[in-house]
């Protein structure tokens, strides 16, 4: 009994209708264009599409709510629809728009001389996360394919400081962009999947493994990208052998610095700020931040605005323009102060 | 509380809606050209006499929603139906189709409600010839009543543009009244003891007429249902201009007429022909029997006599 979902009583009229039925989803708009010119006071349609139940409609919906109110407004201009003559054309537009949205996600559907409608297919994306300033942005893919003309100004501006060491922080300074423009921007790279966020690449930073790292050896393809980003410029391919050693040196209390010393060897054909650039990309690896808490203070003293064990190192370096190696200095000599692994 | 459910089915523009819209919610003739086409079921309660409610169901006539009903919605559609009220158009040019509809509702109501009452209107009798109107109601009843073989329908004709459509939709009405024979009992004593000519009982929002006596033949058989459309068509004048209609009396040298508020759920129209009887007296009358007969509306009610006195 779908029908009652497809031409509705008024209650649903002119609200978009997802029904699941027969194995399929018909997603519709019932329109009732009231007026004395019709046989029953009114006229009343619905453009649908039918897609296999298991679909996601979420990206047809504006295109089913943008077509309704498209055709009630050619209807009540031009009488599009009711019209016996203007109503064959909707069969053939009908036939291109299925057509053209299954090939090319987008259509451009030609009405009369004075009218075409285009539509387009636009894959919704989840919300980015915040861009921190002492995250690093780094391009998912070879920055030579991204178009620079067809982005905006800002974008265009801070783009050659992307290049996946430098932090947010950074590239502000030395692109001469304010701090928020250069947030919202990189936050929009983020979004299309243009960059990834790592964080900040130094030789005391700790690393450890995910499960994760099991795909160097199990998938063919991800082993190929990674010897050929992190083999050193002018160097033979690294083996897989070593840069796989090299992963799993990382662990809990291990700098990069220790683990230069230790694998030299292993390094000698692998650059290691691309190999934990790589590993963090991937989530081969993931980065064990430290994180400063104040755990006895004074009844009487303000509460700590950022030793409050959620703030990490490079966040509080960052925002006080400190090094790590001051404000290790500083926290190791302060006994109401404990440091946090995560 | 008696609960009919009284089904309205017909091909799509036959007037289903408009004739319910008349009779049950006040609209006037010329108001149902505003009307739009009825989408699947309009259900509406209808509360009738204080001691009965009619669940009416205007099916909306379109193809799409018959096959439907014959179908996946069968059971719902006809089952527990009391009343099934099957509306032809005059004009129609599909007779064949329209046949064949509702032949499949008489199935259908034979597996569901075989005891249901059916009732066929031929409808839109305005747009026939006036000297053609006999004549082809006679045919269409015919051809109906044949068809409708093992059940029995009562045909009418009708229009919305006269009296007809209060002659059927009373008589529909009628067969429903739970106490209908005590009512008229009561009725003819009241009568007979106030010396009217005759009484009538109209249900007080639709103006259907429920019940009648009369004590000699009068010329014009019709005159019950058009005193029900020229009341009705006043009552709702009246309350366009925020007035509403109470009561109302008409004479000449050779009657008086009576229409009065009577019970709760009922208006009264007493015809005195008899000019020695002043009016005060009968409107004396027509209080005291009030009481009585509003007893009778009750659920329950006790058998009551009438006990009157003559001023």
């Amino acid at each position: 009994m779908v029908q009652v979902y497809i031409i509705t009583k008024p209650e649903l009229q002119n609200k978009l209708i997802t029904v699941t039925a027969m194995g399929k989803k018909l997603i519709g708009c019932p329109v009732c264009i009231e007026h004395k010119k019709y046989s029953r006071n009114a006229l009343l349609f619905n453009l649908g599409l039918v897609c296999d139940a298991q679909t996601n409609t979420c990206v047809l919906e504006p295109v089913v709510k943008k077509l309704s109110g498209y055709l009630t407004t050619l209807e009540l201009e031009s009488s599009f629809i009711s019209n016996e003559e203007s109503k064959q054309k909707l069969l053939p537009i009908m036939s291109t728009l299925l057509e053209e949205l299954n090939a090319k996600g987008a259509c451009t559907l030609p009405i009369n001389e004075s009218n075409t409608i285009h539509l387009k297919l636009i894959q919704l994306r989840k919300d980015p996360p915040i861009v921190q300033e002492y995250d690093v942005p780094v391009f998912t893919q070879c920055k030579d394919h991204f178009i620079k003309s067809q982005w905006d100004l800002t974008t265009q501006q801070i783009l050659p400081f992307i290049d996946g060491f430098r932090h947010i922080q950074k590239i502000a300074a030395e692109a001469d962009v304010e701090l928020n423009i250069v947030r919202i921007a990189v936050q929009n790279l983020l979004y299309y999947g243009v960059v990834t966020m790592v964080s900040v690449f130094q030789y005391s930073n700790v690393y450890c493994t995910t499960p994760k790292v099991q795909s160097l050896i199990d998938d063919k393809s991800i082993q190929e990208e990674c010897l050929s980003y992190v083999t050193k410029q002018g160097q033979k391919r690294a083996s897989l052998r070593d840069v796989f050693q090299l992963y799993c040196g990382l662990s809990p209390g291990t700098t990069v610095r220790d683990l230069c010393s230790r694998y030299s060897l292993q390094l000698q054909r692998v650059d290691e700020r691309r190999l934990i650039q790589f590993g963090l990309m991937k989530s081969l690896i993931r980065r064990l931040q430290k994180y400063p808490m104040k755990v006895m203070r004074d009844e009487r003293s303000r509460p700590p605005r950022l030793f409050t064990g959620c703030h990490s190192y490079d966040e509080i370096c960052c925002k006080t323009g400190t090094s790590h190696q001051e404000l290790d200095e500083r926290l190791e000599n302060d006994p109401n102060i404990v440091v946090c692994w995560k | 509380m008696s609960l009919f459910t009284v089904l309205l089915m017909g091909k799509s523009g036959s007037g289903k809606t408009s004739m319910r819209s008349i009779i049950f919610a006040n609209y006037i003739a010329r108001d149902t050209r505003r009307l739009g086409a009825t989408i699947d079921v309009e259900h509406s309660h209808v509360r009738f006499l204080g001691n009965l409610v009619l669940n009416l169901w205007d099916c909306g006539g379109q193809d799409t929603f018959m096959e439907n009903y014959f179908t996946s919605q069968r059971d719902n559609i006809f089952r527990n139906v009391e009343v099934l009220i099957y509306v032809f158009d005059v004009e129609s040019r599909e007779l064949e189709k329209d046949m064949h509809y509702y032949q499949s509702c008489l199935e259908a109501i034979l597996q569901n409600s075989p005891d249901a009452k059916v009732f066929c209107l031929v409808h839109k009798m305005d747009l026939v010839q006036e000297d053609q109107r006999d004549l082809i109601f006679k045919e269409r009843e015919e051809d109906l009543k044949r068809l409708s073989r093992p059940l029995s329908c009562t045909c009418f004709r009708t229009s919305i543009w006269d009296e007809t459509l209060y002659k059927a939709w009373s008589s529909i009405v009628y067969q429903l009244i739970p106490n209908v024979q005590q009512l008229e009992t009561n009725l003819r004593n009241f009568a007979q003891i106030i010396e009217a000519d005759e009484v009538l009982l109209f249900e007080r929002a639709t103006f259907l007429v429920i019940s009648h006596y009369q004590c000699k033949e009068q010329r014009d058989a019709h005159r019950f249902e058009k005193i029900s459309n020229i009341i009705k068509q006043f009552k709702l004048s009246c309350s366009k201009l925020a007035a509403s209609f109470q009561s109302m009396e008409v004479r000449n040298s050779n009657f008086a007429a009576f229409i009065d508020v009577f019970t709760s759920n009922t208006y009264v129209m007493v015809i005195m022909s008899d000019p020695s009887i002043p009016s005060a007296a009968t409107l004396i009358n027509i209080r005291n029997a009030r009481k009585h007969f509003e007893k009778l509306e009750r659920v329950d009610g006790p058998k009551h006599s009438l006990h009157m006195r003559m001023r």
